[in-house]
């Protein structure tokens, strides 16, 4: 507990009353994973890998993927997904920053986490049409739920039809 | 800097605690071997030390409904302590980590040191924000401290007087009595808005339990966490002005007339 909050006196006096890869350049776009699997902890070790990197991983300058950005991403992710929300992929940049991203026959969402609330979306979908829409995004992701939900619908359409 | 006359106010309130702080971007070579440095600048008034496990970086986001928080825990290798610098008495205290600074004040067990009220506490925490902003500044290639988040937290550990006293006799929200509940354990959040924009979200988590001397007490915390309008230590000091009197306002509503009695509400 004492990790998680910044009150420094008062937990030690209540007791409770009860119990109480980087990619290729190159990369493939992969049809994302089935929805409702539980893709947490290759997230979170996806993203260990991810800040701890090493200077020049790309043969040239690139920077680990920092740690406020891989923490802002967690927080985002758990804004924006639901239990079957398919797994996206995590793709470090260069100086620091990452992209969260999902790719379906029908959609595809791009999270550019630059920085702790500065995150550039793109979002290519039915409703967006080909051009797609780009989105400057800090604390509010309400947009890019409604566009998981819609990509959704889009796949749960697909499989109905196949 | 002057109390709001429109804020309400009480002669004892149950203050136990009160923290303010901010997250701000580690200044760019900034590594934990000068965390001495910082508690040199501080060291006057805060001569002793502890230290503690980081505090995670946090961040207030707004999209579904909090329906999880990840147990995850990311790792850098090495990581950086969290500081306590206590002063003499132990009332108040400074908390240090390379993205984290926080000013705790406390009351002591015997209740003997009145709460100092916030008007004293912020400018305490506003010359604490600008000597490490100047020590970053001096010596590591950071012009202003980049602060992304802001939150104030009040821990009030009311105290009941007797273990059979309905919790309803104290607190608004719990308009149940008839249920006779054992004990309670309620966590509600309210979205803050500017311009139909959510930023940041006043969190009240309300339990009962017993305090060290085994007296049954509410404890009730009331948390206000969010982005200040700009990155800079004016803007968070104002964020952290306007979350008190959101928190202060609150309290008034969540507590009971009765309790308002007992506390002198003026």
């Amino acid at each position: 507990m004492l990790g998680e909050t910044t009150t420094a006196f008062s937990d030690q006096e209540i007791q409770s009353y009860s119990t109480v890869s980087y990619l290729p350049e190159n990369r493939e776009r992969i049809l994302i994973n089935e929805p409702g699997h539980n893709w947490w902890p290759d997230i979170e070790e996806r993203l260990k890998h991810l800040i701890n990197l090493d200077n020049g991983w790309d043969g040239y300058n690139a920077e680990p993927v920092s740690f406020l950005n891989a923490s802002f991403a967690l927080r985002v992710l758990e804004t924006i997904c639901t239990i079957n929300t398919p797994a996206p992929q995590i793709v470090p940049g260069t100086g620091g920053d990452l992209q969260i991203e999902w790719h379906t026959d029908t959609t595809e969402i791009e999270l550019h986490v630059i920085a702790p609330y500065r995150v550039e979306a793109w979002i290519c979908s039915p409703e967006t049409g080909t051009d797609g829409k780009e989105l400057i995004l800090t604390n509010n992701f309400i947009e890019v739920v409604r566009a998981l939900s819609k990509m959704m619908e889009h796949l749960i359409d697909e499989a109905a039809a196949a | 800097m002057s109390r709001p006359n429109n804020l309400p106010d009480y002669e004892n309130p149950p203050l136990s605690e009160v923290v303010l702080g901010v997250q701000f971007v580690p200044p760019p070579g900034y590594q934990q071997i000068y965390s001495r440095d910082v508690w040199e600048l501080f060291k006057n008034d805060f001569s002793k030390v502890k230290e503690v496990e980081a505090l995670p970086p946090s961040f207030e986001t707004f999209g579904l409904p909090k329906n999880r928080r990840s147990d995850i825990k990311l790792h850098t290798g090495a990581s950086h302590d969290r500081f306590w610098f206590l002063s003499g008495d132990e009332t108040e205290l400074i908390q240090f980590q390379q993205d984290r600074l926080l000013h705790n004040w406390r009351k002591l067990k015997d209740g003997s040191n009145p709460y100092p009220r916030f008007e004293n506490i912020l400018p305490k925490f506003e010359s604490e924000l600008l000597i490490l902003e100047e020590y970053f500044s001096s010596n590591f290639s950071s012009n202003e401290l980049e602060i992304n988040q802001c939150e104030l937290t009040y821990v009030n550990q009311i105290a009941l007087e007797d273990t059979s006293q309905p919790f309803d006799k104290w607190i608004g929200i719990v308009n149940i009595d008839s249920l006779e509940f054992e004990n309670i354990s309620i966590t509600t959040q309210k979205l803050l808005t500017r311009d139909d924009e959510p930023y940041g979200r006043l969190t009240c988590v309300c339990n009962s339990g017993f305090d060290q001397k085994m007296e049954p007490i509410i404890d009730l915390r009331l948390t206000v966490r969010g982005a200040p309008i700009k990155t800079n230590i004016e803007e968070s000091l104002l964020f952290l002005q306007q979350g008190r009197n959101l928190i202060v306002n609150s309290f008034d509503e969540i507590t009971t007339e009765f309790a308002h009695k007992k506390w002198g509400r003026k």
